[in-house]
């Protein structure tokens, strides 16, 4: 019995690894691919960030005030400023609108008497949120004018401006665990990129392997051998899963080799080591599971199907919807605590993997979820065995 | 016990409309074999002979447990097609043009892979493929993926794969389609040499003179039913002309009376 699977898984693995082509496009070009296209995206919004902060911004100025000319000196802004001309108003509008100027910033002539005499005054700006330079220097100005504001109320009033404080003397403010707000982000981004890799790398061969030979008629050269139909399964179901792990941490791979690049800029640092041993053992045998569970659905479908066109087309709709189950928890990043979600094939992975994530496994959750996958792969394989007998799902034609 | 014995096998294929299409007909169901029964012994070469669409194929891939019959049943030394499939299928080798070979993979790589599959030893499968390599010249492209060979060379290759475990019952599809008269004559010599080993030998084809030169004993197959089944001699006796031909052409004829009336 596991003399003819090994055989026949032997063989199966064999014809991907022997295959320059196929080593190529299902174990180097989905990591590479990532890889790539992630630092281009991590590099071009770091560029972008950089290309903000080094630009020099243009700002039309009228009637600032001493003190808050003064004040904007002091923080050495990257700008170069220009006095408002009144009669030239249209055509500056028109330059804002284009992106030749960013910024204008206008003081009513009575700004000084009408604070001292309590009078509401009214500051004009001009800016064009369509332009990212414009939309920065807004921001950077709004920021200022507002600490302008209150150094101006509070010169008025004293303490009695403030009508209350917050955290001034609260050291402990800000109370976060790092690692957990670091694996917190994992968890919603990582789940859906996991099932969407060992998806892909299973669609890959899994057609080929079981369609493919159906339709090219060396199915059948297997079928007359003293072999039982389910060697045959379990040889081929083993042999597709340890390729699509190969596919799926290529992928991986690619992923976290890029992460540095994809959060340059940003100035976060992030990375995989803030898991202990022990959570990676029961990742990996929560991948396990689940690659048996997606290779189980693929090789029914492609033993189902005609030709590998046909397989590819079917199984296009489960592709989908493991990607919207996986896309469900980026909003929330939290997993469910109802027992039952852990019976439910794929989403029950998903879940237990955001669970390992956050460091918040339930021991009853993950075994439910390994004991259930490996059931469905159980039930999987006893459907490819009868789909395997069957002489008109084999020589339809 | 080494016979194998075919009972009253019936097999109806359900036609999609393409089919019905492809065979002139209405109907939904085709009775491709009717009832069919014959036996074939050890030692003796069995000729299925019949006009295309007879339903010779459909009864050897029956007698390879491909397909099951509707009713009836084939014992194949003491094993019954239905029952015990696992232990038929270890005792034939089984050839047709519809099992073909994988062409990412060498003959060389496929003779040991299905050998290890019927369980044998490596040694063995080795020996094997050394002896059934050099009869039928496969030796000149053992390393060579069977994609890149000809249709002759694979044939050569599936014949010498189907032969992997020394099967008691040999069971070939038109052998030698395909091949040129010298690979042809190898083939057949191979199934002459196969019955004196005291194998059950059977095989199908529309060409009456391998049949002539081959058959100790032949069925005549026409519309899925068995016209006649005898020694090569008998069945030529039971005509004027003594020619298989004229007997082949008379029965046909009379199938279509038949049919018709
Ligand atoms: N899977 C199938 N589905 C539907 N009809 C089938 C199927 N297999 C065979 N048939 C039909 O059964 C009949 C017998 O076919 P079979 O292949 O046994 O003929 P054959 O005697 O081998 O002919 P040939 O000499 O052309 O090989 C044909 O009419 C064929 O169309
Ligand atoms: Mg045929």
């Amino acid at each position: 019995m596991m003399k003819n699977i090994a055989t026949v898984f032997r063989k199966e693995f064999y014809r991907v690894v022997s295959d320059k082509r196929l080593i190529f496009t299902t174990i180097l070009l989905p990591g590479l691919a990532i890889y790539l296209m992630y630092s281009f995206l991590g590099g071009a919004m770091g560029n972008e960030f950089e290309d903000i902060q080094s630009h020099e911004m243009i700002v039309y100025v009228e009637n600032v005030p001493e003190d808050f000319s003064d004040y904007l000196d002091t923080l050495d802004l990257n700008v170069i400023y220009t006095d408002y001309v009144p009669s030239e108003h249209d055509e500056l509008l028109d330059l804002i609108l284009i992106g030749e100027v960013d910024l204008l910033l206008r003081f009513p002539t009575t700004f000084n008497s009408d604070i001292d005499g309590g009078i509401l005054s009214d500051v004009l700006t001009y800016y064009n949120p369509g332009e990212k330079y414009s939309e920065f220097s807004y921001g950077v100005y709004m920021t200022e004018l507002n600490t302008y504001r209150q150094s101006v109320a509070y010169d008025r009033y004293g303490e009695a401006f403030y009508v209350f404080t917050t955290d001034i003397n609260n050291d402990e403010h800000i109370i976060i665990d790092e690692d957990k707000a670091i694996g917190q982000g994992f968890a919603m981004l990582l789940p859906m990129l996991i099932i969407m890799f060992l998806f892909s790398g299973a669609m890959s061969i899994g057609p080929d392997s079981i369609a493919g030979e159906k339709e090219r008629g060396t199915i059948a050269t297997l079928l007359v051998t003293p072999v039982k139909r389910s060697e045959i399964a379990i040889g081929k179901v083993l042999s597709l899963s340890v390729i699509s792990l190969f596919s799926a941490s290529s992928s991986f791979i690619g992923i976290i080799l890029s992460l540095p690049k994809l959060l340059q800029g940003t100035g976060e640092e992030i990375s995989m080591n803030i898991y202990s041993m022990g959570d990676f053992v029961m990742l990996f045998t929560v991948l396990l599971a689940t690659v048996l569970v997606i290779v189980g659905i693929i090789s029914i479908i492609s033993a189902y199907a005609k030709t590998i066109k046909e397989a590819s087309m079917l199984i296009l709709p489960f592709y989908f919807l493991s990607i919207v189950m996986g896309m469900s928890t980026m909003f929330s990043g939290e997993a469910h605590s109802n027992i039952f979600i852990y019976l439910i094939p794929l989403y029950n992975s998903i879940n237990i993997i955001i669970s390992i994530l956050t460091f918040e496994v339930v021991a009853t959750q993950y075994i439910l979820t390994i004991v259930s996958s490996l059931g469905y792969v159980v039930i999987f394989i006893i459907i490819l065995n009868k789909l395997f007998e069957s002489e008109k799902i084999m020589f339809s034609k | 016990m080494q016979t194998l014995e075919v009972r009253n096998i019936i097999k109806t294929f359900k036609l999609s409309k393409k089919q019905q299409k492809l065979e002139k007909t209405k109907e939904k169901l085709k009775v491709a074999v009717n009832d069919l029964s014959f036996t074939a012994y050890p030692g003796e070469i069995f000729g299925l002979l019949g006009p295309n669409g007879a339903g010779k194929t459909t009864c050897l891939r029956a007698i390879s447990t491909l397909i099951k019959p509707d009713s009836g049943d084939i014992i194949v030394g003491g094993s019954s097609v239905v029952k015990d499939s696992m232990d038929v299928r270890g005792k034939i080798g089984f050839l047709t043009s519809e099992l073909k070979l994988e062409d990412h993979f060498t003959p060389s790589y496929l003779f040991t892979y299905f050998g290890k599959l019927h369980g044998i030893d490596e040694e063995l499968i080795e020996k094997r493929k050394t002896v059934l390599f050099s009869r039928f010249g496969i030796d000149d492209f053992r390393e060579v993926k069977v994609g890149d060979l000809s249709t002759g060379m694979k044939q050569k290759a599936s014949i010498a794969i189907s032969l992997v475990h020394n099967p008691e019952f040999v069971i070939f599809d038109e052998p030698t389609n395909g091949l040129d008269v010298l690979t042809a004559r190898s083939v057949t010599d191979y199934l002459v040499e196969l019955k004196h080993e005291g194998k059950t030998v059977i095989l199908s084809t529309h060409i009456l003179s391998v049949v002539d030169k081959l058959c100790d004993k032949v069925g005549i197959i026409i519309n899925g039913k068995m016209k006649i089944c005898d020694t090569l001699e008998n069945v030529k006796k039971s005509h004027p002309s003594n020619d298989l031909e004229e007997i082949f052409f008379d029965l046909i004829e009379e199938d279509e009376l038949g049919g018709n009336a």
